[in-house]
């Protein structure tokens, strides 16, 4: 075995310890879930999104005018996906995670040819030359305005894996870099756990927003949203991409 | 503004009517290739004119609508073309019998062409 | 805007009946499509625009073709 199967077993190790030190209930260090009923609030994250208070801010948001409110994003369903329920949208990013690798993981042979057999005509060829960046663009719009406008990184990402899937429709030999993919991948989810754990180090809860809110409506309003969001966007992408490109490359 | 507001409603009113003649077409038409005729350049001006016409409406979302209807252009020729020439590769003879088939490989005379 | 949603509604019963019905099984993942397709226009009349937009480009456009390239593959595994 090599070093890096030693460094795995010990992490999964110490995760199982962990794991069985919050599930069992005979050890009383702070780190085990408890029972119903003797659950003290106070130590829990979720009492610093109990004790938020809407009412103390003015009563009336002004759009592009009101500064600092308490979740400064003006789309209110992306102030819930990537900042009241954060840590679930880290659990869907997870779970299709694991989808794209249990699919790679059966189909990712890169050394096989396209579905199709021959390429797509003269028109679909430059129709997609134009189509490419135009998409790509608009998935872009789409991530960044996520906290402004409908949308968002998982639709971003989606918009962006269709550009690609365009141009698998074109072009027959074409194919994606995955080790770059791979690399987009691993680095968003990394700062999405990064950025969790400053928010736990700074305020005490994990995933919270650190940063100042901002004037709501403008595009750097919101705190850490934009950034969250731009990274599930780019992580969603990569994700969706490289599922495309190994069932047709399969 | 009135001007414009009243513009939009028209264009609005004769991109239904486009609309209306291609669903029209689609209907009456023989085959799939006259078919097509009908559905991509009547739905295409007809899809145009009333997004268009909805940002003169509503002059706001005038770059928007513009942008949808760039995107309109782009896309619809090209799907249907790629509809009309999947057809004719899987073999569906058109309804009325043409003598001219310039689509056919032998007719075709560029070897370099990606058209085959 | 409710005679809209039950015409929407009964177009998304014609359309599952279709996919259900029908031998080819292209024709079925065309159908689906478009019951993702009309799900995304009802969501968007219901006010949630941010469903809309996945339900179209991930129902209508990703799960469509990700069947497609599936159905390829099984019939060329059958042919050989």
């Amino acid at each position: 075995m090599r070093f890096r199967d030693y460094l795995s077993l010990f992490l999964v190790i110490i995760l199982g310890f962990i794991i069985f030190q919050a599930f069992d209930g005979t050890i009383d260090n702070g780190l085990n879930i408890k029972q119903f009923g003797e659950v003290n609030l106070s130590e829990r994250t979720s009492i610093h999104y109990i004790n938020k208070d809407v009412n103390n801010e003015s009563t009336q948001i002004i759009y592009n005018e009101s500064k600092n409110p308490e979740s400064g994003s003006a789309n209110y369903v992306t102030s819930i996906i990537a900042n009241y329920r954060a840590l679930d949208t880290l659990g869907e990013i997870t779970v299709l995670f694991i989808a794209a690798a249990g699919l790679a993981f059966v189909l990712g042979d890169h050394n096989k040819n396209n579905a199709f057999a021959s390429d797509a005509s003269f028109i679909v060829k430059i129709g997609v030359k134009i189509l490419f960046p135009l998409l790509f663009l608009l998935g872009i719009y789409i991530i960044i305005h996520g906290h402004l406008t409908p949308g968002g990184g998982f639709q971003g990402g989606a918009v962006i894996a269709t550009a690609i899937l365009l141009k698998f429709l074109a072009y027959k030999d074409y194919k994606l870099n995955h080790t770059g993919l791979t690399i987009l991948e691993s680095f968003a989810g990394i700062s999405f756990l990064i950025i969790g754990l400053i928010g736990l180090y700074t305020d005490g809860s994990f995933l919270t927003n650190f940063l100042a809110n901002g004037t709501i409506g403008t595009l750097f309003s919101a705190g850490v949203i934009p950034i969250i969001y731009i990274l599930i966007g780019i992580k969603v992408g990569a994700e969706l991409s490289g599922i495309i490109s190994n069932l047709i490359n399969a | 503004m009135i001007l414009l507001t009243t513009l939009g409603y028209i264009m609005i009113i004769l991109g239904s009517l486009f609309l209306l003649l291609g669903a029209l077409g689609i209907v009456r038409m023989p085959d799939l290739y006259n078919r097509i005729q009908a559905g991509t350049k009547a739905t295409t001006l007809g899809a145009l004119s009333s997004i268009i016409g909805v940002g003169l409406v509503n002059p706001n979302w005038f770059f928007k609508t513009l942008i949808i209807a760039i995107f309109i252009v782009l896309t619809n020729p090209i799907g249907s073309h790629s509809i009309a020439r999947s057809s004719y590769k899987s073999g569906l003879k058109p309804e009325l019998q043409s003598e001219i088939d310039e689509y056919k490989p032998e007719n075709i005379q560029d070897e370099r062409s990606d058209l085959r | 805007m409710m005679i809209l949603s039950y015409l929407l509604i009964l177009l998304m019963i014609i359309g599952a009946l279709a996919a259900v019905l029908f031998e080819n099984l292209l024709n079925s993942i065309i159908s689906l499509g478009l019951i993702s397709l009309i799900a995304a226009a009802l969501m968007f009349i219901l006010k949630a625009p941010d469903v809309a937009m996945t339900e179209a480009i991930i129902g209508a456009g990703l799960t469509t073709s990700i069947f497609i390239f599936t159905l390829i593959k099984i019939n060329r595994g059958d042919s050989q």
